[in-house]
């Protein structure tokens, strides 16, 4: 077994631990320091697939701005910042079909080969050309959904709404 | 080069939408349940960037454009997401969803 290989294992024994612990721990702050270990994890994933733009985007964006948005509507919302969340317990019914999910798609995956195949390594000058030649007007799109929602943002929480 | 086998990464994919879909079944927080979305979109973007590493330069960076752009919506989707629980902060002096039995906020 390779060094990427036991890399990728470790990487993704973490996310699935992380994420697992983010939804079932009762405290919604040490939910926000596991949402901010798997997003550091994904990071470093996309480090691992040579995708270092995407990496460096996910530390940026996830694991620094939508931690820290989290934290503050965490305190803006409740008195006491370390105080529990009331139990809701499993439910079989959502776990079931979790796992229904999962199981499909499992079944989805085993189409595909189960051969080792190479990462292809790239220049981050083809990642900007595609991005600002080929999807552009994605991009702009991107843009003015971003305005329109800011905009939208502002308007639920201004003052004398109620 | 590296060599990694493709259905392991979509394994992790399938576990972590498992994962998401549970906490947005079960959670009553706004804010867990905006989490557990979150896990799910980084699942899908997750995907993109499996199939963009693997495929070779002619149609992978695509899939790495597409991954950037969706970084962005997840983005905009917090920021709405925790503006709609600030407002249903002042109006219900609570963040449970199940609460939030108005469609006027």
């Amino acid at each position: 077994m390779s060094l990427e290989e036991v890399a990728f294992l470790v990487l993704a024994a973490v996310a699935l631990g992380t994420a697992a612990a983010a939804l079932l721990v009762r405290e919604l702050v040490h939910t926000i320091l596991w949402i901010a270990v798997f997003f550091v994890d994904l990071s470093a994933i996309y480090f691992l697939l040579e995708a270092p733009f995407l990496g460096v985007l996910q530390l940026g964006v996830y694991a620094g701005a939508v931690t820290v948005l989290l934290l503050f509507g965490v305190m803006v919302t409740r008195k006491r910042i370390f105080a529990r969340e009331a139990a809701t317990g499993i439910g079989a019914a959502p776990l079931a079909l979790a796992l229904v999910t999962f199981v499909f798609v499992i079944s989805a995956v085993g189409e595909f080969s189960a051969s080792e195949q190479p990462v292809r390594s790239y220049d981050p000058t083809y990642l900007s050309a595609n991005l600002f030649q080929t999807n552009g007007p994605w991009l702009l799109l991107l843009g003015l959904i971003m305005l329109a929602s800011v905009s939208g943002a502002i308007y639920l929480v201004r003052e004398g709404r109620e | 080069m590296t060599t990694l086998l493709l259905s392991g990464f979509l394994a992790l994919s399938a576990g972590l939408l498992g994962i998401s879909l549970f906490g947005i079944l079960t959670r009553r927080n706004f804010i867990l349940l905006l989490i557990a979305i979150e896990i799910g979109m980084n699942a899908t973007i997750l995907n993109f960037v499996y199939f963009a590493a693997f495929a070779g330069a002619a149609t992978g960076l695509t899939g790495q454009a597409i991954a950037v752009v969706l970084v962005g919506f997840a983005a905009t989707e917090i920021a709405v997401g925790l503006a709609i629980v600030l407002a249903l902060n002042r109006l219900k002096g609570s963040i449970n969803v199940a609460q939030a039995n108005e469609l006027r906020l």
